[in-house]
């Protein structure tokens, strides 16, 4: 098989939270995480590195879910406190000229006239390099932020079907050519080509039309990380990105596989969406080096399973507190938050709790460790088994030697052996993102 | 609490390496700066000081080969013109730039000075050097250099005029008087009518007083002449002395010099040229420190290239396998004076393939390292260090999100600029 | 089919970096924060957002003392001093933008070459190949003292040394070849040796043993500016500048003048094409063409202080005393001056059969007289570039940001409707502006 080349992002896991604060190279961290400048500086950063788009995570509440109580998430700032990304993503966009920015926004709690017309702002002010992060939520406490209950989880997924078509109708409201901006006339906006919807959904209606004009893009890139039935189904019909994590090469392929099957059954070219693994390298001046601090980090664990249990209680919205470490959790304990990911996590049932939580990582696809070349050489070698598309280098804790270690030493190395681009063909995400 | 430099030149900072990025393109263009500035500015350095050569070196070997392909000291491009830039990008921070006293004539240095002074509101210094390389003369069109210390006379006289330069409009002289249409008071601008030994000028400066009064100096001459020059005019000194005990001697001389000199000697900080190596553990930073070393000691060659870079002679010529030879030089005495000092009883390649540029190793976690610079200044009695390493942003960061964190912690610098301005920061404490 | 002609003409603005707006109605604080340099910074982004070619920063080298014998009256008006240098902020300024290029005055008779090439370069690099020098030869015996000399050096002969100057700036420029910069990994090689080479520059006047301690500029030569209008500055120019300053006024001497430097780099070997002749206007702007008309009546008839102003700063240009003169007599024949020759003699010529007040009262440094709605204001443009050939105009007015916003936001959409001057940039480079039409 031969080398070609693959796509790179970088997954913001703690969204616009407090990222490394009590750690070794964390900085200023723990006083300035709500300033945009960490952020500029990953953004131009990974922008130097050559990558597509920087993703920002998101979540609207203080969780609760690990011993029912604020405590743990509080203690060690562990999402919570959380910004708002699209805020952030207006300001990136001013101190970037070519990385994509794609921020989360959930259909369970936002009108999707509110989406869309935040969107059709970002992408204008952005020169069209806003992709938008497709998510229904997943916690019950964000849900009661809002007012309600957390809907069921297919149900949801329903909701977030009529969700982006009607988004994708207020997007189409006004005709690619209804501005005119004809001076001489007066005329600024054709107001026959601008149209009204007066869409009457199951779940939303909306009149339209939308109040911002065509944005570069015409509409944001979407991105979504549905591993469930119906999620991947959203994800086949809608987005060009998905966030995968399946764990082992062959699941990666064969996940790649499912999807691109579903794609063509909705009608579309299978090229058209971009399957992208979670991975975390880890990185060192030699191998020894990074496989030493790959230990370290696994011993560390070990002595935090209660952060490990808090985090997956926080994912699932279920109290793992409640069960015993060493027995498997029951067989009927399902998820209505990240569904599909907390199956992965349970596994099969022979393994005890212990052994999953420090086995299985949330945002690992494929181990990757080693000097920049080394690394730089695994994932070629991965990626010509997967068959593609591409990496989410998730950073946590993200702090600026992290970055720097991936932008300027894995980005040479994968440019060296010709596998990213060194430098932006297009100036639209939606253009580089479908280059290759 | 120690004050903190970075010391480096606007030169291809670091390429081809495993951290290097994109440096062999980006490094004569504003953004590796500016990233730098802001990640020191994080973590409460004093300034950044820009060295800077005028010609390209080719006293190793007699040509430039070496040097070229090697991107070691040329290319290097003008500090000046990249200071205005930084200074738009950051808040606190200050930054030296180089200069020569023997070749840059004083009234535009002065008006350069006074200017990035302004436009950096009070965050700029000058950092004098007399040349050490004929080559740079013959740039300028001179045969030769000057004599080791008629350049240090001259350069007493520079500044002299310099300061006086900056001193031609009293700082009440910009009145703002709308009324009248009065936008300085003409009565409180001088001409300064210098007549020295090698420097005239007429005066006054056509720029207004710099925010600083004068703008900052710093120095590094080691050599007899070039401490009584430091000790007279500067406000920080750049020093290159090995082990604890001799950085306290060179405090001590500045300190007594200083008195001589009628200055109270907490008015110069002297800060002391290292490289940390840093890790995640003792044994990693070790590790990391023993792989440098290594490859430090298979680079004959460019630790010879760095001799005869500041020495002008060419260590090319020498027998390797010989005691170090007994030479003399006009460029840098102290260099020369440094080198036979710590190559007693050592061959040319047993010295070349020792470190010898820097005060004291430091390796370790960010925290070990921050305790050992913290007893280090307290047995020598101030003032704090100049970090001189690979500028790439991992390294960057290293230092200034690891060991700046570190040192903070343990209150070993300071948790927000107290003074708006360079000086003021140097004075702080 | 014919091909439509490209009608553009180039625009650029003059100013100084001094505080010379800092009592108009509309300054701002820029009375105290004009040494900062950010509002600079906007006021370079306005233009750039217009599609200007470039921002000229002119620069002189003393605080003047002639007229009266005292420096008081040049710095209660802040007109001529202080100045900052324009270099620096020049560098400051590009890295704040992206497209438009800046130019900036530097003194061949008093900055060693070395350092000028040097500085030039690098902010060329800095900025990705958007600087320009503008050479001048300096007027100013005051200047000249700055620098330790007695005098400064007789006119003809700065523009000789200035020959030389240039030529060597020049060779230190391509003493590294294009490609000297290998960055081959393999062999950990950064620069191809061969390809940088000493010049050994032996002038009458000059000498350099180089090569240059960086790598040629991105333009290979910045951009070179010259203001000369005198025989000497003439020919100098059309050997070397790519962008000319011209001082003739009306059409007429306009055309003169760009035909006459046309002709000379044609004889220089060069292509006439590849020097631009810019003209200074300073437009009234206003919503009518009466209401500019007032604005304009206003202005003049503040006589008084408008003459002493103009007089404060021609004698510190030229290093004539006005003071002593006669304001109701005509300028006397003995007044010459070894600094902006050219510049005086059009005043002559302008001067002659009036008083000095006369004179002073209704010269205009413009070459045209600009006043308007933008829409008319248009026509005079582009009336005149018709008229006289090409190439721009270099706006010089006070620069607050008012009166910036009526010429980036008023005049020149009325140009660019008429497709007279760029609503694009083509290239990346100040030099590829000016060579753009």
């Amino acid at each position: 098989m031969t080398s070609r080349m693959f796509h790179l992002g970088w997954f913001l896991g703690n969204g616009f939270g407090v990222q490394a604060w009590n750690q070794e190279w964390a900085g200023t961290g723990a006083t300035d995480w709500m300033m945009p400048d960490q952020y500029i500086d990953l953004a131009r950063s990974i922008e130097r590195g050559g990558f597509d788009f920087l993703m920002m995570e998101d979540s609207v509440q203080i969780p609760n879910a690990y011993r029912g109580s604020s405590e743990y998430y509080l203690r060690t700032a562990s999402a919570a406190p959380k910004q708002d990304p699209a805020v952030l993503a207006g300001i990136l966009s001013q101190f970037t000229d070519q990385v994509g920015i794609v921020a989360t926004l959930t259909t369970t709690f936002y009108h999707p006239f509110t989406v869309a017309r935040m969107m059709s702002t970002l992408d204008h002010v952005s020169r069209g390099r806003i992709g938008w992060n497709i998510v229904t939520g997943s916690s019950t406490y964000a849900a009661k932020n809002f007012g309600f209950d957390m809907p069921e989880h297919d149900l949801r997924y329903e909701m977030a079907d009529e969700f982006v078509e009607l988004a994708c109708k207020l997007w189409d409201s006004w005709e690619p050519d209804a501005v005119l901006a004809d001076v001489e006339k007066g005329v600024y906006a054709d107001h026959t080509k601008v149209h009204t919807l007066d869409f009457e959904g199951k779940f939303y209606s909306s009149r339209g039309p939308l109040n911002t004009t065509p944005s570069p893009q015409g509409r944001p890139v979407f991105l979504q990380a549905g591993g469930s039935e119906k999620g991947k189904d959203l994800a086949a019909k809608y987005v060009e990105a998905i966030i995968a994590n399946p764990p082992g090469v062959e699941k990666m392929k064969a996940y790649r596989e499912d999807i691109r099957r579903r794609a063509v059954e909705h009608g579309r070219d299978p090229d058209s969406i971009k399957v992208m693994y979670l991975v975390s390298p880890v990185f060192g001046e030699t191998d020894a080096e990074a496989e030493e601090k790959l230990a370290r980090r696994d011993r560390a664990k070990e002595s935090n399973i209660e952060g490990l249990l808090a985090g997956r209680s926080h994912l699932a919205s279920i109290d793992l507190s409640r069960f015993p470490l060493d027995e498997p959790l029951p067989d009927d304990l399902i998820s209505n938050g990240h569904r599909s990911s907390f199956a992965n996590f349970k596994g099969d049932g022979t393994q005890t709790l212990r052994e999953r939580i420090l086995a299985h990582s949330a945002t690992d696809a494929v181990h990757l460790c080693g000097t920049p070349v080394t690394v730089a050489a695994q994932m070629d070698e991965i990626m010509q088994e997967v068959g593609g598309d591409g990496f989410l280098i998730v950073g946590t804790p993200m702090h600026r030697r992290y970055v720097a270690e991936v932008t300027d030493g894995l980005s040479p190395a994968l440019r060296r052996r010709g596998l990213i681009r060194d430098h932006f063909e297009h100036r639209l995400l939606r253009d580089n993102l479908l280059a290759f | 609490m120690l004050h903190l430099g970075w010391f480096l030149s606007f030169q291809v900072q670091s390429w081809n390496q495993m951290w290097s990025g994109a440096g062999g393109t980006e490094w004569n263009k504003p953004q590796l700066y500016v990233d730098s500035a802001r990640a020191l500015e994080r973590a409460g350095f004093d300034y950044m000081m820009f060295e800077d050569g005028a010609f390209v070196p080719d006293s190793y070997g007699g040509d430039h080969d070496w040097w070229l392909a090697a991107a070691r000291s040329a290319p290097k491009q003008d500090p000046l013109a990249l200071i205005p830039i930084l200074g738009e990008h950051t808040r606190n921070i200050g930054f030296f730039a180089t200069v020569t006293t023997s070749f840059h004539p004083p009234y535009m240095a002065a008006r350069s000075a006074a200017t990035i002074d302004h436009l950096t509101d009070g965050r700029f210094g000058l950092n004098l050097v007399t040349s050490h390389n004929t080559r740079t003369a013959q740039n300028f069109g001179y045969d030769e250099l000057f004599a080791h210390d008629e350049r240090y006379a001259m350069a007493d006289e520079w500044i002299d005029l310099v300061r006086r330069l900056w001193d031609s409009w009293e700082p009440d002289a910009v009145v703002l008087d709308e009324e009248r249409g009065i936008f300085a008071d003409g009565s409180k601008v001088h001409p300064i009518d210098f007549e020295g030994r090698w420097y005239r000028s007429r005066g006054p400066l056509n720029v207004t007083r710099p925010p600083q009064g004068r703008p900052a100096l710093c120095q590094a001459g080691g050599s007899k002449a070039g401490r009584a020059f430091g000790a007279r005019n500067v406000d920080t000194i750049i020093a290159q002395v090995n082990g604890v005990e001799d950085m306290k001697a060179y405090r001590d001389e500045v300190s007594e010099l200083m008195i001589a000199a009628g200055r109270d000697p907490k008015e110069c900080k002297v800060l002391y040229i290292v490289t940390p190596v840093l890790g995640e553990t003792e044994g990693e930073a070790r590790d990391r420190f023993e792989r440098g070393r290594k490859a430090m000691a298979g680079s004959v060659e460019a630790n010879l290239a760095s001799m005869s870079y500041a020495t002008g002679l060419d260590f090319a010529q020498f027998d390797l396998d010989a005691p170090f030879p007994d030479i003399e030089t006009e460029a840098t005495q102290s260099s020369l004076a440094l080198f036979k000092k710590l190559a007693a009883g050592k061959t040319l390649r047993e010295f070349a393939t020792s470190d010898t540029r820097k005060s004291v190793d430091l390796y370790g976690t960010p925290d070990s390292v921050a305790g050992q610079m913290g007893e280090i200044m307290d047995e020598v009695g101030g003032d704090g260090f100049l970090i001189s390493g690979s500028l790439n942003r991992r390294y960057v960061s290293e230092i200034s999100d690891g060991l700046g964190a570190a040192l903070r912690r343990r209150g070993l610098t300071r948790d927000g600029y107290a003074g708006s301005t360079l000086r003021e920061n140097l004075l702080e404490f | 089919m014919t091909t439509p002609v490209d009608q553009r003409f180039h625009l650029a603005w003059f100013k100084s970096f001094t505080p010379h707006d800092w009592r108009s109605t509309w300054s701002g604080s820029e009375e105290r924060d004009w040494m900062n340099g950010d509002s600079h910074v906007d006021f370079l982004q306005a233009l750039e957002r217009a599609r200007f070619d470039f921002l000229m920063l002119e620069d002189s080298l003393m605080v003047s003392d002639t007229y009266a014998g005292t420096a008081e009256a040049s710095l209660a008006q802040g007109g001529y001093a202080p100045k900052g240098d324009p270099a620096l902020l020049a560098s400051m300024l590009l890295s704040e933008t992206r497209r438009i290029g800046v130019i900036a005055t530097m003194s061949s008779t008093f900055v060693p070459p070395w350092l000028l090439a040097r500085m030039s370069a690098t902010i060329d690099h800095l900025s990705g190949g958007r600087f320009g020098w503008n050479c001048v030869t300096s007027s100013e015996n005051r200047a000249a003292q700055n620098f330790g000399m007695d005098a400064l050096p007789p006119h003809d002969e700065r523009y000789e040394r200035a020959h030389e100057y240039v030529d060597l700036v020049t060779q230190l420029w391509d003493s590294w070849e294009d490609g000297a910069v290998v960055m081959d990994e393999e062999s950990n090689t950064y620069v191809d040796h061969t390809k940088v080479h000493p010049i050994h520059f032996e002038g009458r006047w000059h000498r350099s043993r180089g090569p240059l301690n960086l790598p040629r500029p991105p333009q290979g030569h910045p951009v070179i500016c010259q203001a000369g209008g005198s025989p000497a500055g003439k020919a100098f120019a059309a050997g070397n500048a790519d962008v000319l300053l011209s001082l003739p006024k009306g059409l007429a001497d306009m055309k003169r003048y760009r035909d006459d430097i046309r002709d000379l780099a044609e004889k220089a070997g060069r292509d006439p094409d590849d020097i631009k002749v810019m003209y200074i206007i300073s437009p009234i702007l206003a919503d009518t063409d009466d209401e500019a008309r007032e604005i304009q009546a206003a202005m003049n008839a503040n006589v008084e202080a408008g003459i002493k102003a103009q007089m404060v700063n021609w004698s510190a240009t030229m290093e004539i005393d006005f003071s002593r003169f006669d304001l109701d007599r005509p300028l006397p024949d003995d007044a010459t001056t070894n600094g902006h020759q050219s510049t005086l003699s059009t005043f002559r010529r302008f001067a002659a059969g009036r008083t000095l007040r006369e004179a002073f009262t209704a010269y205009r440094t413009e070459a045209i007289e600009v006043v308007g709605s933008p829409a008319t204001a248009a026509d005079t443009l582009q009336e005149a570039m018709e008229f006289v050939g090409g190439d721009g105009f270099l706006v010089m007015g006070p620069t607050n940001r008012r009166y910036v916003h009526e010429i980036t936001e008023g005049l020149v959409p009325e140009l660019q409707r008429r497709g007279l001057v760029r609503t694009e940039y083509a290239g990346a480079q100040l030099r590829d502006h000016l060579r753009e039409f």
